[in-house]
């Protein structure tokens, strides 16, 4: 037995409720041949965090010109700017004004290791902690932490803004009701609308319940031939689920701007710029208004939201790349993060920006950085890390860990660990094969608070 | 304590005694290795782990048995064995639980196993010498159960068969497991009890074979009478004689409303227009099914629902990034090769010969694409080609084999680089223009080398023993041992695939998970329908039309008593969910509203596109919003359950309020020229129910409905609202 296809009809228990499986899908999973879903017991373990906003630079994102500086190196490694000091005397690049204001809140980490320098296997090794292989797919952390948490309110667990990074991989040999809910728009953008997830307009609320009342004069003459109860069963309960989402004023609102005041975009920094674009004007870029969302769906319950933003794979200037790109980011960073303190979800939510891998430490003669995944630089903050850290150095150009070099499956573990999640525990493929939620990783002890 | 303790070294001298006398010490390979398999010792989540566990590894179920003896004798000197002192052997404590063992006690001190490895100890734990007689087969007996009823006792007994002609009965050393636990439970002896009605199989392992048994558990014989129903061909005989085994009464024949629409999206991957409907319903001929079926068959739409089926299975993705081969010109004449050959009814052993014996152009010989596309990368990679060559030709999963014998299959790390060899020669060079990749065969390329040993295995087809000829391209060897008629994986695979696709499930499914743990559930009926394929000399119309002209086919969807329960024998039709593309052009098919797709000209039909990029054809490419949204294959691997029919919540969203139904509800103004040229509200019904269910309203429906329509019964929007509910019905996503 092998790979995706034995395991996905295998691994279905425990989805129930979760998007897209249901009870038909339950029956046929305990009529199907083949091993019962069982899992390996984990220790049990305390939650301190229980819902994590994931915001990722796709790309791999230059440490140099963010979070970890090197103004003393030669110019070629240095680049063009230079650092600002937080408050606890650490520094940061000199793009990161309002995040070292804002640093008493958050971890820098230094000393990543990664594996591999290419975007496509780097990027799945991040979200599923697990390098690529042929026989074994590997669930995303999203999908893990819905599967292990379940759900906490009628809204999807697992929720990706605008959509999911196309290297991440997938639900892997978890059922695919584990997968993240696309919002499929962006809420950076005036046109913002999540897909299929609002009554159209012009569409009266009689108009839909006309629709579903003779859907259901429809649906008896199926039903009466009891052809297969348990798939009608699953198709009424999607409608239903539907209705409810379509209808309901709170599921619609935790995906909405409408509520937030012009205050609060700034503090995102709703309004700030970057270069001009091909159009010669100025243009916001939407990262506000992203973290936003994420915010309103953490307070809605869902466990895990997944945004993304950006373009950092700069092999040509780097300069330009980070004058575009880098303002919007640090004001967003800064005013999520002091707007998750202030209305105190701070401790229970981590806030963690990631990259595949970073930048080589000398600049190329395209005046841009490659990749580079022995040593860059991830943040974090909430959840029980530590306010206020640089965790680990990377050595004089930054091309090694020079202290606390982390292994990304250690990071991985710790955030697991905060949502008291242990890592270690065995969830089976394929019926039979046990496969740690991380491989051989560490509580990062350092890390946290 | 002391007592037990002493009691226990008195037993070991007399089994040592006897050691001394006529009987021969245990072999390694013969004695020790199948207890270490038995008791769990080398399973993937004990010591047979990539890596072992708790600092101790063995090799995964037994395949490297030198490495095994190393690691347990030579590793640890004194510690895992104990010359001096055998029972102090960690072998031993471990596994009897006297000291910490993460896998607990697995046997006990009076077990035949504790006895046979302490002897092995004892005597020095010798390497086996010269030829150990090496396991060629299993056999169980019986090799089949009927039971009557439930909570019924039987026994498997196993016996190996070994190369130098020995048997031995191994029932105390197999592993044992039931195929559903629901039908039929076996514990770690072989015995079994049965559980609830219905077929399944039990297993036995020992060594790398897999070995099993069917099961059947009657149901009540009261209350079951056989009816004797119709039958139209062989199909229906066999399948019918199962059912009346397994006391299952298969349903009635559907309606001719049902199966017109049935047949019409399983052949024409569309719904019946209402002119269909009117003359099929009125025809009066008793073989209108029949005639219905070669109309079917004759049209391109057939042809082209298959070039769609093939073209996903081969992963046909069109891109633009010059280094893959992937070019969207390259996409397109391969593409299109596939349909030529499936509008002329090339026989499918030819057609899939020529691509696997392919060179040239990608731009311009199609079927050399074989080599670009199913796997998206620079360079081929042999072993995830081969890999993916035998799920989709033969419906084999050998890559288990890469690293380890196959567990539950006869796949040997041999078979695996043998196979891998066939293609570690295929080569691509850059050809005249940047798009284009010229496929060629390098024959100074080596062979795969055993991961174990690191041999070089030359190109062997699964199976055999000897290497293929290696006179230059080994491929012309391959293609002809695959497509051969002798080759029944090959045959039985295509056959076993098309039976799927009619029918909603596969004699073996899913349709590539192929191996002896996941047997046929009719054997009979695989074997029937491989047959029919290889006589009709590989022709794909000739099985699709025996297996639509068979009662089984046109069987209703409602069950009865008896069969209210049957997922897997055929006994009545099982609602199947359109595929993705079939369901958006049956949606633009009875709106009459077209859809544009990204990189296409306007108009075309879902099942007529493949993804096309304007980048890098690796990774998910879905081709279209609501392709991904409704489980067609994104192309990113080449397994059957990429195709997911699975309903999910963020689909109902999309039919309730997405735009594919929401553009198409007034489209046209269709349903305002119904509802215009109907004199009553009954007849605009009816209509509408024609056009998009293939079926006039019940009499239910049509008084609900017109309830509902109350006085608006001019109101265009109420019958656009009845339309959505049309279009969002089950009996409309659903073949049935």
């Amino acid at each position: 037995m092998s790979r995706r296809d034995a395991i996905r009809d295998a691994m279905r228990v425990g989805s129930l409720g979760a998007l897209g499986l249901s009870m038909g899908d339950l029956f046929r999973l305990q009529a199907a041949e083949g091993g019962a879903f069982t899992m390996t017991k984990g220790v049990q373990k305390t939650a301190k965090a229980t819902s994590v906003i994931q915001l990722h630079l796709g790309g791999g994102f230059q440490q140099q010109e963010s979070f970890d500086p090197k103004p003393e190196a030669p110019v070629e490694i240095r680049g063009s700017f230079g650092i600002t000091k937080t408050k606890s005397k650490d520094f940061l690049s000199d793009n990161f004004p309002r995040t070292a204001e804002a640093f008493d809140k958050l971890t820098v980490i230094r000393s990543l290791v990664g594996k591999i320098p290419d975007h496509s296997q780097a990027t799945y090794h991040l979200f599923t902690g697990y390098t690529p292989t042929a026989v074994i797919d590997y669930p995303q952390m999203g999908s893990i932490i819905s599967h292990e948490l379940g759900k906490k309110t009628e809204l999807p667990p697992y929720v990706a803004i605008p959509k999911q990074n196309g290297f991440a991989g997938g639900t892997g040999f978890l059922s695919s009701a584990y997968g993240p809910f696309e919002i499929g728009s962006d809420p950076g953008k005036g046109s913002y609308k999540v897909k299929d997830f609002s009554i159209p307009e012009g569409t009266s609320i009689e108009r839909v319940d006309r629709r579903n009342s003779a859907r259901q004069i429809i649906e008896q003459r199926i039903r009466k031939m009891e052809a297969d109860p348990d798939m009608l069963d699953t198709m009424d309960g999607f409608y239903k689920q539907a209705y409810s989402l379509l209808t309901s004023p709170e599921a619609q609102a935790a995906f909405s701007l409408d509520d937030e005041t012009e205050e609060t975009k700034q503090l995102y920094g709703s309004d700030v710029v970057g270069l001009r674009g091909p159009d010669r004007k100025y243009h916001p870029k939407g990262l506000a208004e992203r973290l936003i969302v994420a915010r309103r769906l953490v307070e809605s319950g869902v466990r895990f939201v997944t945004v993304t933003y950006g373009s950092w794979d700069c092999h040509v200037d780097v300069k330009s790349n980070t004058l575009d790109q880098m303002p919007a980011l640090d004001a967003a960073i800064a005013g999520l993060v002091t707007d998750l303190d202030q209305r105190g979800l701070l401790d229970s939510t981590i806030f963690w920006v990631t990259t595949e891998f970073g930048r080589t430490p000398k600049i190329n003669r395209d005046g841009g950085r490659d990749h580079h995944a022995r040593c860059y630089s991830n943040l974090i903050g909430g959840g029980g890390f530590t306010r206020g850290q640089i965790y680990g150095t990377s050595d004089a150009t930054g091309a090694e860990p020079a202290r606390d070099g982390l292994p990304l499956e250690d990071l991985l573990f710790t955030i697991y660990n905060q949502l008291g999640i242990d890592a270690n525990k065995e969830l089976l493929a394929f019926g039979t094969r046990p496969i740690e939620i991380i491989n051989g990783g560490k509580l990062a002890k350092g890390l946290l608070a | 304590m002391i007592r037990k303790l002493t009691l226990s070294i008195l037993t070991l001298a007399i089994w040592m005694s006897q050691a001394a006398g006529e009987e021969k010490a245990p072999g390694f390979r013969g004695d020790i290795m199948p207890i270490l398999f038995r008791a769990g010792c080398n399973a993937g989540a004990c010591h047979g782990a990539a890596k072992g566990k708790d600092g101790f590894m063995l090799s995964l179920f037994g395949y490297d048995a030198k490495g095994d003896y190393y690691r347990i004798v030579n590793e640890m000197v004194g510690r895992r064995i104990n010359y001096a002192v055998p029972e102090q052997s960690l072998l031993l404590t471990k596994a009897t639980g006297k000291v910490p063992h993460t896998g607990g006690e697995l046997f006990t001190e009076d077990s035949e196993y504790y006895k046979t490895i302490y002897l092995w100890i004892a005597a020095g734990t010798p390497d086996d010498e010269g030829k150990v007689p090496e396991p060629v087969g299993l056999e169980l007996s019986p090799d089949s159960f009927v039971f009557e009823g439930v909570k019924k006792d039987g026994n498997l007994k196993v016996t190996a068969l070994y190369d130098d002609g020995s048997r031995r009965d191994v029932t105390s050393l197999a592993l044992f497991h039931s195929n559903n636990k629901s039908v039929i439970s076996i514990d770690e002896h072989g015995k079994m009890k049965s559980t609830g009605a219905g077929d399944s199989h039990v297993f036995a392992r020992f060594n790398r074979f897999t070995i099993g048994a069917e099961v059947i558990v009657l149901p009540p014989a009261e209350g079951f009478t056989w009816n004797n129903p119709e039958t139209h061909n062989y199909i229906d005989e066999i399948v019918f004689d199962r059912l009346k085994k397994l006391r299952i009464v298969p349903s009635e024949l559907s309606d001719d409303e049902t199966f017109l629409r049935r047949v019409t999206l399983d052949l024409g991957a569309r719904p019946p227009t209402p002119e269909e409907f009117h003359s099929f319903v009125a025809d009066e001929s008793p073989d209108k099914r029949a005639k219905k079926i070669d109309e079917l068959l004759a049209d391109d739409a057939f042809a082209d629902l298959w070039t769609a089926i093939w073209s996903e299975q081969l992963r046909i993705i069109g891109g633009n990034y010059a280094p893959v081969g992937t070019h969207i010109k390259a996409a397109e004449t391969f593409n299109e090769w596939i349909r030529t050959q499936m509008r002329t009814s090339r026989p499918l052993n030819e057609f899939v010969a020529e691509m696997v014996t392919a060179s040239g152009s990608n731009l311009r010989n199609g079927p050399a694409n074989l080599y670009t596309m199913m796997v998206h990368a620079p360079r081929l990679d042999p072993k995830a080609f081969a890999a993916d060559f035998s799920q989709v030709f033969l419906g084999i999963q050998i890559q288990c084999a890469e690293c380890h014998n196959h567990p539950f299959d006869r796949w040997t790390m041999d078979d695996y680089y043998g196979f891998v060899s066939f293609f570690t020669g295929v080569s691509r060079k850059p050809g005249v223009e940047v798009r284009e990749q010229r496929i060629f065969y390098d024959k100074k390329a080596e062979s795969a080398k055993h991961l174990v040993d690191q041999r070089p295995m030359p190109a062997k087809a699964l199976g055999t023993v000897e290497p293929v000829s290696q006179s230059g391209d080994p491929r012309r060897a391959l293609a002809g041992w695959l497509t051969s008629p002798e080759n029944t994986y090959f045959s039985k695979n295509l056959a076993n695939r098309v039976w799927a696709q009619l029918l909603g499930r596969g004699v073996i499914d899913p349709v590539d998970d192929v191996r002896v743990s996941n047997p046929p559930v009719n054997g009979p009926l695989l074997d029937a329908l491989s047959e029919h394929l290889v006589e009709s000399k590989f022709d794909l119309r000739s099985l699709v039309r025996e297996i639509c002209n068979s009662r089984v086919y046109q069987l209703s969807c409602a069950p009865n008593t008896s069969n209210k329960l049957d997922t897997r024998q055929f006994s009545r039709a099982y609602l199947r969910r359109l595929r993705a593309d079939v369901l958006l052009d049956t949606i633009v098919s009875v709106s009459g509203e077209g859809k544009n797709f990204q990189h296409y000209a306007p108009g075309m039909r879902a099942i007529d596109i493949y993804p096309r990029t304007n980048g890098s054809t690796g990774g998910d490419h879905h081709g279209d919003m609501f392709f991904e949204t409704f489980g067609r294959s994104d192309r990113s691997t080449i397994s059957s359950t990429e195709t997911s029919s699975d309903p999910t919540l963020s689909q109902t969203l999309h039919l309730t309020v997405g735009d594919t139904i929401m553009q198409r509800l007034d489209a046209n103004g269709m349903i305002r020229k119904i509802v215009e040229k109907s004199e009553t509200p009954e007849a605009a019904l009816e209509e509408m129910f024609v056009l998009a269910l293939c079926r006039k309203p019940t009499t239910g429906e049509q008084e609900g409905l017109v309830e509902l329509i109350g006085n608006a019964t001019r109101d265009v929007e109420v019958f656009e609202d009845i339309f959505w509910s049309l279009l969002n019905s089950t009996e409309f996503a659903f073949n049935h």
